[in-house]
C-alpha cells in the first residue's frame, strides 16, 4: 500500500516553504503527501492513549480560496502527482475536527502550537512534542527555508529510540539510495557497547553495508559535535532519550538539536512502528 | 493485582476526584447566588445572564479553546469512537463555563457539566495508568458516575445514568467499578456538604386514582419534552444562522434570559427552589401562570443552552417537569373538583421523572433520580408508569434522546456488541486485500488469459504501467464470451472490454458505508483507490471473517 504523509498546509510563504520540505520528502521516499487544509484554528488527534489538541493560529485559515491551488503547484511543480486533499469526517464538536492518526509521515513545522513569530528560533511547540510522543509514525520538522537534503544522518545515543531512529535511517537509505552517516557522542558508553546495542537489535549487518561514516565524538561537547553533521542531510533522531528531570533542568535532545543544526528532521518517538 | 481489583480501586479514586469536582462545583455557584443575590432587585439587571453567558462563551473558545457543546453527547462521542479519550482540560473547563452562565442567571444545570469534568478525570487517570481501551471506558464511567452521584447525593441514580447513558453496556465488569465510584463520589459529598436529599423527603398516600392518572400525566410530560427538544434544536439553528460572534450571540440570548426572569424569576438558575416549593405544596402560582411558567422555562432554557451559555439539561428538565406535574394536578382538580388525588406534590415528583425520561429516554434514571432526591418510595409505581410511557411516547416522536440526537445523525452512536461498533472498529486498511494481479489496458485477450491461469481471482484491476494510476476492472464474466475463439486472442485488447465506470472504495471511507454500497449496487466486492491509484480489494468475504473476530473480541473482553 502506498504510503502517506500528513501535511497541514498554511497558504502563507512560510506555509508554502514548508510544503516545499514535506513535497521533496515525499519525491525522495516515494510517498503520497495527504494535506489537510484547514477550516478551524483546532483539531484534534486521537491516538491510542492520549489524545492531542492542535491549536493553529490564525494564518492557517488565510487565503482558503487559493490554498488549492497553490498546494497542488507546489507539489506537482516537484514532480509528484495531483496531490489528495484530506477532508474531516469526524468531529468531537461542531468546530473541531478529528484527524486520524494512521498515517506514515506528518510534517509539523517547528511550531504547530504557538505564534508563527516562534518558528525558528529553536523551539518545538508542546504539541508537537506530544504527537512525537504518541504517534506510531515519525514527524518531519522541515527547516526553516527549503533546501534539498543529499544524504542521511542519525544521532544514535544507544536509547530504544535512538535504535529506532537508526532503523529508520537505514530503511531511508535503502529507500531513496542515498549515503547514511552515523554521529554518536558517547556519555556513559564505550563504542563497544554501541556495536552490542546494534548487535542485539539485530543491525549489526545493514549498518555495516548502509553506514558510510560513523563519527564518534567525545572529547567536545555535545552542542559542538552537532557542527560536524552535514548541513543537506536529513537528520534522524530518537526522542524522549531522556529522563524528565535531565529534561526539565536542560532542555531535551531535540530542542538542543534543533538550535544549533538547520537541518530538517526526522524524529523518531517511542510509539514508532516502522513502516518502510 | 488483579485486573478488575485494580479496576475497582483506581475507579474509587476516580469517583472521589469527580465528587470533589462536583462539590466545587456547586460551591462555587452556592458563592455566585451569595454574591449576585442583592443585585437582583435592579431592572436593569437583567443583563447579567447576558454577561455572564458571554464570559463563559469566552471562556471556552478563547481561554481553555474548547469547543463547545453540552458536554454529555461528547462524552458519549468519546465513549463511542476513542475508547473513552477525552482532554485534560474537560476536566475543568465546564465546571467554571457553566458556573458563569449558571450563577448568573442562566437557566441550565450543574449535572452535565460535572458529568463531563469527572468523565475526563476518569479518562485521564486511566492515560495515567496505561490502561487498555475497555478499562479506560469504565473509569470514564466511573467519573461520570461519581460525578452525578455527588451532585444530587444520589449514587444509584448516578449508577444507572451511567450505564444507561454513558457506557450502554451493563456487564459486570463495567458495573462493579462504576458503582464503588458513585459510591465514592456520593460519600465524598456527604462528608464536605452533608448528607441532605435535594429535595424535602414528604410520605404520600399514593392510591389507584393517581396511578392512572399518572398515564395522563405521562402524555403531557412527553409532550413538553419533546417540545424542549425541539426548542432547543431550533434555537441552537437559528443563533448558527446569526451574523454575529459567538460571544455575541451568547450576550443576547442571556439577556433575552434576563428579560424573562424580570416577569418569571422562577426561569433563572438552576430553579431547584421553585421544586422544593411545589413538591412541599406551598408553590401559590395558580393554573395559568404554571403554564406560562412551563412555556417561559424551555424558552429561557433554549436562549441558554442553543445561544451560547454553558451547562446541562438535567436541571431544567426537573423543574420544567415539576410544573408539568403540577399544572397537570390542577388542571385536574379544576375539571373534577371533587376528584380525590394525591397532594401535588407528588405529581410535581411525577413530572420531573416524566421529563427527565422523555429527554433522555433513559428510564430507569428518571425514576431512580427521583427516588434519591425526594427519599422515598412511596411513589414508586406511577413514578414506574410515567417514566415507562413517557420514554415509549418520546420514542414514537423523536427516536433519539436529545443526548443522543446528532451522534445518531452523524452515525456516531455506537454501541459496544451492535454491529455499527463492529464495524466502525474495522478500517479499509485491515480489509484490503493486496495479492491482487494488475493488468496494462494495452494487454492482449491471450497474454491476459495466461495471467488468469496464474491467478485464483475472478477480478483483474487495470492500472497504467507507468502513472499506477487506476483505469478500470475485468471481472471474468467480461471476457467469457471471448474465451472460445482463439481467433479474438491477438485482436483484442483490454481496453476494449474493461468496465470503466466502477464503484470504487478510498481508504479513509468507512466500512459501515462501503457496506451499504456494495449492498445497493448487488457488489460482493470493490477495488480500493486512493489518489487514483490502486491499493487492493475489499471483499464482503473478508469483511464477514473480520467481522466475526471483531465481534469475539468485543464480546470476550
Amino acid at each position: 500500500m502506498e504510503m502517506q504523509m500528513l501535511h497541514i498546509f498554511r497558504n502563507t510563504p512560510l506555509g508554502r516553504e514548508m510544503l516545499l520540505q514535506s513535497a521533496y520528502f515525499c519525491k525522495q521516499l516515494e510517498i503520497l503527501p495527504l494535506i489537510y487544509i484547514p477550516d478551524y484554528v483546532k483539531f484534534l488527534m486521537y491516538f491510542e492513549n492520549d489524545v492531542v489538541q492542535v491549536d493553529l493560529d490564525a494564518s492557517y485559515l488565510k487565503a482558503p480560496d487559493s490554498a488549492k491551488a497553490h498546494a497542488s503547484e507546489i507539489i506537482q511543480g516537484m514532480g509528484l502527482p495531483q496531490p489528495r486533499f484530506f477532508t474531516p469526517k469526524h468531529f468531537t464538536a461542531s468546530t473541531l475536527p478529528d484527524l486520524p492518526v494512521d498515517f506514515d509521515f506528518m510534517c509539523c513545522p517547528r511550531s504547530i502550537s504557538d505564534l508563527s513569530s516562534k518558528i525558528g528560533l529553536g523551539y518545538i511547540g508542546p504539541r508537537v512534542r506530544r504527537i512525537v510522543k504518541s504517534a506510531r509514525f515519525p514527524v518531519l520538522i522541515p527547516s526553516a527555508v527549503y533546501k534539498p537534503w543529499t544524504s542521511i544522518a542519525v544521532l544514535f545515543g544507544g536509547s530504544s529510540n535512538a535504535v529506532k531512529a537508526l532503523r529508520l535511517g537505514i530503511r531511508l537509505s535503502r529507500r531513496c539510495g542515498l549515503p547514511l552517516d552515523v554521529f554518536s557522542h558517547p556519555e556513559n558508553r564505550s563504542q563497544k557497547d554501541y556495536e552490542n546495542i546494534i548487535q542485539e537489535a539485530g543491525l549489526k549487518d545493514d549498518f555495516d553495508n548502509y553506514v558510510r561514516t560513523w563519527r564518534i565524538s567525545e572529547s567536545r561537547p555535545f552542542q559542538e559535535n552537532l557542527y560536524e553533521i552535514p548541513h543537506d542531510a536529513l537528520l534522524v533522531l530518537g526522542a524522549y532519550g531522556h529522563g524528565l528531570i535531565k529534561e526539565l533542568l536542560f532542555g531535551s535532545t531535540m530542542e538542543i538539536v534543533q538550535t544549533v543544526t538547520p537541518n530538517s528532521m526526522l524524529i523518531v518517538g517511542p510509539n514508532y512502528r516502522a513502516v518502510i | 493485582m488483579d485486573d478488575r481489583l485494580l479496576l475497582i480501586a483506581i475507579g474509587a479514586l476516580v469517583g472521589v476526584c469527580s465528587g470533589l469536582a462536583a462539590v466545587a462545583l456547586n460551591t462555587g455557584l452556592h458563592f455566585m447566588a451569595g454574591a449576585l443575590s442583592g443585585l437582583r432587585a435592579h431592572w436593569w439587571l437583567f443583563v447579567l445572564p447576558g454577561i455572564g453567558a458571554m464570559l463563559s462563551s469566552l471562556f471556552l473558545e478563547k481561554a481553555i479553546r474548547e469547543g463547545a457543546g453540552h458536554g454529555v453527547p461528547e462524552v458519549v462521542y468519546s465513549v463511542s469512537r476513542h475508547g473513552g479519550l477525552m482532554r485534560l482540560r474537560s476536566a475543568f473547563s465546564r465546571l467554571i463555563s457553566s458556573c458563569l452562565t449558571i450563577g448568573s442567571g442562566g437557566s441550565a444545570g450543574p449535572e452535565a457539566p460535572v458529568v463531563m469534568s469527572g468523565a475526563s478525570i476518569g479518562s485521564n487517570v486511566a492515560q495515567f495508568f496505561s490502561l487498555n481501551e475497555r478499562q479506560r471506558i469504565a473509569l470514564v464511567g466511573c467519573g461520570s458516575a461519581g460525578a452525578l452521584a455527588a451532585i444530587f447525593n444520589a449514587p444509584i441514580a448516578g449508577l444507572v445514568f451511567t450505564i444507561e447513558i454513558i457506557v450502554g453496556e451493563w456487564s459486570a465488569r463495567n458495573i462493579v467499578p462504576i458503582a464503588v465510584a458513585s459510591v465514592a463520589g456520593a460519600q465524598v459529598s456527604r462528608l464536605l456538604q452533608g448528607n441532605q436529599i435535594a429535595f424535602t423527603h414528604l410520605r404520600f398516600e399514593v392510591g389507584i386514582t393517581a396511578t392512572l392518572a399518572a398515564i395522563g400525566l405521562a402524555v403531557v410530560t412527553a409532550l413538553v419534552s419533546i417540545a424542549l427538544t425541539r426548542a432547543l434544536r431550533g434555537s441552537h439553528h437559528v443563533s448558527g444562522k446569526l451574523p454575529l460572534p459567538f460571544w455575541v450571540r451568547a450576550f443576547l440570548g442571556g439577556c433575552v434570559v434576563g428579560a424573562i426572569g424580570l416577569v418569571l424569576p422562577e426561569v433563572l438558575g438552576e430553579g431547584y427552589h421553585s421544586i422544593r416549593q411545589m413538591v412541599e405544596g406551598s408553590f401559590a402560582p395558580g393554573l395559568g401562570l404554571v403554564f406560562l411558567l412551563v412555556a417561559a422555562k424551555i424558552a429561557a432554557t433554549s436562549f441558554t443552552l442553543g445561544w451560547g451559555g454553558s451547562g446541562g439539561i438535567f436541571a431544567p428538565c426537573l423543574v420544567i417537569g415539576s410544573f408539568s406535574g403540577l399544572m397537570y394536578h390542577r388542571f385536574l382538580e379544576m375539571l373534577w373538583p371533587g376528584l380525590s388525588l394525591v397532594n401535588e406534590g407528588c405529581f410535581a415528583l411525577l413530572g420531573m421523572a416524566g421529563l427527565v425520561s422523555g429527554i433522555l429516554q433513559a428510564p430507569l434514571t428518571g425514576i431512580f433520580l427521583i427516588v434519591e432526591i425526594t427519599g422515598g418510595y412511596e411513589t414508586i409505581l406511577p413514578l414506574i408508569l410515567v417514566s415507562a410511557l413517557s420514554t415509549t411516547i418520546c420514542h414514537a416522536w423523536e427516536p433519539a434522546s436529545f443526548y443522543f440526537r446528532d451522534l445518531v445523525e452523524k452515525g456516531q452512536y455506537l454501541r459496544p456488541r451492535t454491529d455499527a461498533k463492529v464495524l466502525a472498529d474495522l478500517s479499509i486498511a485491515e480489509l484490503v486485500e493486496t495479492d491482487c494481479k494488475t493488468v496494462p489496458r494495452s494487454m492482449r485477450l491471450g497474454e491476459f488469459i495466461r495471467v488468469i491461469q496464474q491467478s485464483h481471482r475472478n477480478y483483474f484491476p487495470v492500472v497504467d504501467p507507468e502513472t499506477g494510476q487506476f483505469e478500470g476492472m475485468i471481472h471474468l464474466d467480461d471476457i467469457r464470451p471471448y474465451l472460445f475463439d482463439p481467433l479474438l486472442y491477438e485482436t483484442v485488447f483490454l481496453e476494449q472490454i474493461m468496465e470503466t465506470d466502477v464503484e470504487t472504495v478510498d481508504i479513509h471511507d468507512e466500512l459501515s458505508v462501503v457496506l451499504a454500497r456494495m449492498d445497493a449496487k448487488g457488489l460482493f466486492s470493490m477495488p480500493v483507490v486512493s489518489a487514483d491509484r490502486f491499493i487492493g480489494m475489499i471483499s464482503k468475504a473478508t469483511l464477514l471473517d473480520k467481522y466475526r473476530n471483531e465481534l469475539m473480541v468485543q464480546t470476550l473482553h
